[in-house]
């Protein structure tokens, strides 16, 4: 008896638990509703730079000869910087500063998944001295400062 | 306007001026008591009457009057030496060192009464005859003409000598005016007095007529009795005392007694002191307001009441040009430090404060007027200090060897904290290092490099004055690529 009751108890019990997950459901699918899209990516950046030189040349999409020294006699200099991985579409841009001047800012539009890009100047003697180039997000974050000079 | 050019000849006086002007004044008032009495004083009063002259010529513009008066004084100088060099040198050689600096000799300039006593105690003393007139206030001159001119130097031998018996002259009276014998063999208007005592003869009866008609003092020598009579205003006293005859001589004339006589040449003195601290002062004034003239000096801006927390990082002047005028000796013996420019920063704020610059602001020495102010204005940056950690960037010059290039490098310490204006620290980013060379590298290696803190009002941490820099070198490939 006491076991049937048990029994009938039981029954009504995993019928009163049955419905409360549904209501569960329920709740949990309108909640998901109000919930913005990609809120869950919200701390995650769009990419990753996994590596920046400095280089007297790409080739191939790799820079050739990192350095942080470079003779203007060389005629130009290259900021090389890969994403990888890139979650969606985004820019970056390289700063150029001479000392603490901005020389120049180039915007270069990452694509995914993974993505290399690079900027060059022309060196003059005019320019000889200390420079860094800042690798800046869209929100204006540095990612990287990469330092370096220009000499004879 | 003469009112305006009065107040600024006497304004800005200094205690120097007063200093050199009492100074000068006491050289001439020296060179006065030195030379006085002597014929070099009264050359040189013409010289200064000269000078006076010629200064009034030039500030009326007679350019030739001033011209001349200058070559006259010129001449008059040497010839004042070449002329008077006996009495110069007589002045330099008899006088000592006291005497040249201050000493003040007390001379004997009156009427030499002693020798008129001197000489009738002789007359007396030898029974010669003798009348001698000295004229007083009233003088004698409408009652006496007869007589011989004179003007003989009063000695005693000359007047021995008038009334030398049988000598042209004894029998009249002699005329005594200062320090000279102005006439002698005078006749006398006779006495109609009939009370006369019967002792007295002519001679006292002449004495009595003038003085009965004049305030003269009359001495009588008794021919017959040697006795000398003193006849003054119709009365007789026959005196035997050498110096009761001095002594009356004194009262009857008037003449100044010992102490009359130093309160004499006390004023005297002090009237000529005065006389010389006014020429110096006229010639000081004429100097020195005379000759006005414009000068520029680059005076440097001394900022005031600065706060303490605050820091000044940038002024956009150190100086400024003052145009000032005055005197040309004033001006000529004037000094940078003897001016300042100084600017409060009360009321200031934190950044770019534009201070003007007055004439409140700028202070001169006495008698130097301030024309201009270039520039007016200064522009002042403050800021308080600050500290900041930046990082530090090697800065390399030179080249490397064609094959080698550097491929790393780390800073040791990366940043580095620096001490500045905060305004000044907002703006720097990054420290750098002094020039590295790269010529002598050609391996890794480790290079030590101080900081160069631009501006140089900014002060790195005393241990971060010098960092290390790790360097990688290594050969360079040399792959060509195509470049995408």
């Amino acid at each position: 008896m006491v076991t049937r009751d048990n029994n009938i108890q039981d029954f009504n019990a995993s019928k009163s638990h049955l419905g409360l997950s549904r209501f569960l459901i329920v709740c949990e699918l309108l909640g998901f509703l109000f919930i913005p899209a990609g809120a869950g990516l919200a701390d995650q950046p769009p990419m990753i730079l996994a590596s920046a030189v400095m280089c007297e040349r790409i080739s191939n999409f790799r820079p050739v000869n990192p350095a942080v020294v470079f003779s203007v006699s060389r005629g130009e200099v290259f900021c090389f910087s890969e994403f990888d991985p890139v979650y969606e579409k985004t820019a970056i841009f390289h700063n150029w500063y001479k000392k603490d001047k901005l020389i120049f800012s180039m915007r270069l539009v990452l694509s995914v998944p993974k993505w290399s890009s690079f900027s060059r100047v022309q060196m003059r003697d005019a320019d000889k001295g200390p420079w860094r180039v800042e690798i800046r997000d869209e929100d204006n974050n540095v990612l990287k400062t990469l330092r370096f000079s220009m000499t004879d | 306007m003469p009112m305006e050019q009065l107040s600024l000849l006497f304004s800005g006086w200094r205690w120097q001026d007063v200093l050199d002007i009492v100074f000068n004044a006491y050289i001439l008032f020296r060179l006065y008591v030195l030379f006085r009495g002597t014929n070099v004083l009264r050359v040189l009063m013409a010289v200064v009457a000269m000078w006076i002259i010629g200064r009034s010529a030039n500030a009326m513009g007679l350019v030739i009057t001033n011209w001349v008066m200058q070559g006259v004084i010129t001449v008059a100088t040497f010839i004042i030496i070449l002329v008077f060099r006996n009495e110069i040198s007589g002045v330099v050689r008899t006088r000592s060192l006291g005497f040249f600096l201050w000493e003040i000799p007390r001379t004997q300039i009156n009427t030499p009464v002693r020798i008129i006593t001197d000489a009738v105690v002789k007359l007396a003393g030898s029974k010669i005859g003798a009348l001698i007139v000295m004229p007083l206030k009233t003088g004698v001159d409408s009652i006496i003409s007869s007589g011989t001119d004179i003007n003989a130097s009063l000695s005693r031998e000359m007047l021995m000598n008038i009334f030398w018996p049988g000598a042209p002259l004894h029998d009249g009276a002699a005329v005594i005016q200062g320090a000279k014998i102005t006439r002698a063999g005078t006749i006398l208007p006779l006495s109609q007095n009939r009370h006369l005592a019967s002792k007295y003869g002519t001679r006292h009866r002449a004495a009595l007529g003038l003085t009965e008609q004049s305030d003269a003092l009359v001495i009588v020598v008794s021919e017959e009795r040697g006795k000398v009579s003193l006849v003054k205003d119709n009365r007789i006293d026959e005196v035997r005392d050498p110096d009761k005859i001095e002594a009356l001589i004194k009262q009857y004339t008037g003449g100044p007694e010992p102490a009359k006589k130093m309160r004499r040449q006390t004023r005297e003195l002090l009237v000529a002191a005065m006389v010389c601290l006014l020429c110096t002062t006229g010639l000081w004034l004429s100097f020195s307001r005379g000759m006005e003239t414009l000068a520029n000096y680059d005076v440097p801006i001394e900022f005031m009441n600065s706060d303490k927390k605050m820091n000044i990082i940038d002024a956009s002047a150190s100086r400024s040009r003052l145009l000032i005028s005055g005197a040309r000796p004033l001006i000529k013996a004037l000094t940078l430090d003897q001016m300042s420019i100084k600017i409060s920063l009360d009321g200031t704020a934190l950044g770019k404060n534009k201070l003007a610059i007055t004439r409140q602001n700028v202070q001169l020495p006495p008698g130097i007027r301030l024309k201009n102010i270039e520039p007016n204005q200064v522009e002042v940056t403050l800021d308080v200090m600050a500290e900041k950690q930046v990082p530090v960037q090697a800065d390399f010059s030179g080249k490397l060897p064609e094959d080698l290039i550097m491929t790393s490098i780390s800073v040791i310490p990366q940043t580095v904290t620096i001490t500045g204006g905060g305004l000044t620290l907002d703006t720097v980013t990054t420290v750098f290092t002094e020039k590295i060379p790269l010529e002598n590298l050609t391996t890794s290696g480790v290079v030590n490099a101080a900081l160069v803190m631009n501006p140089d009002t900014l002060r790195p941490d005393e241990k971060d004055k010098k960092v290390q820099i790790r360097y990688n070198i290594a050969k360079r490939n040399s792959n060509d690529g195509t470049e995408n």
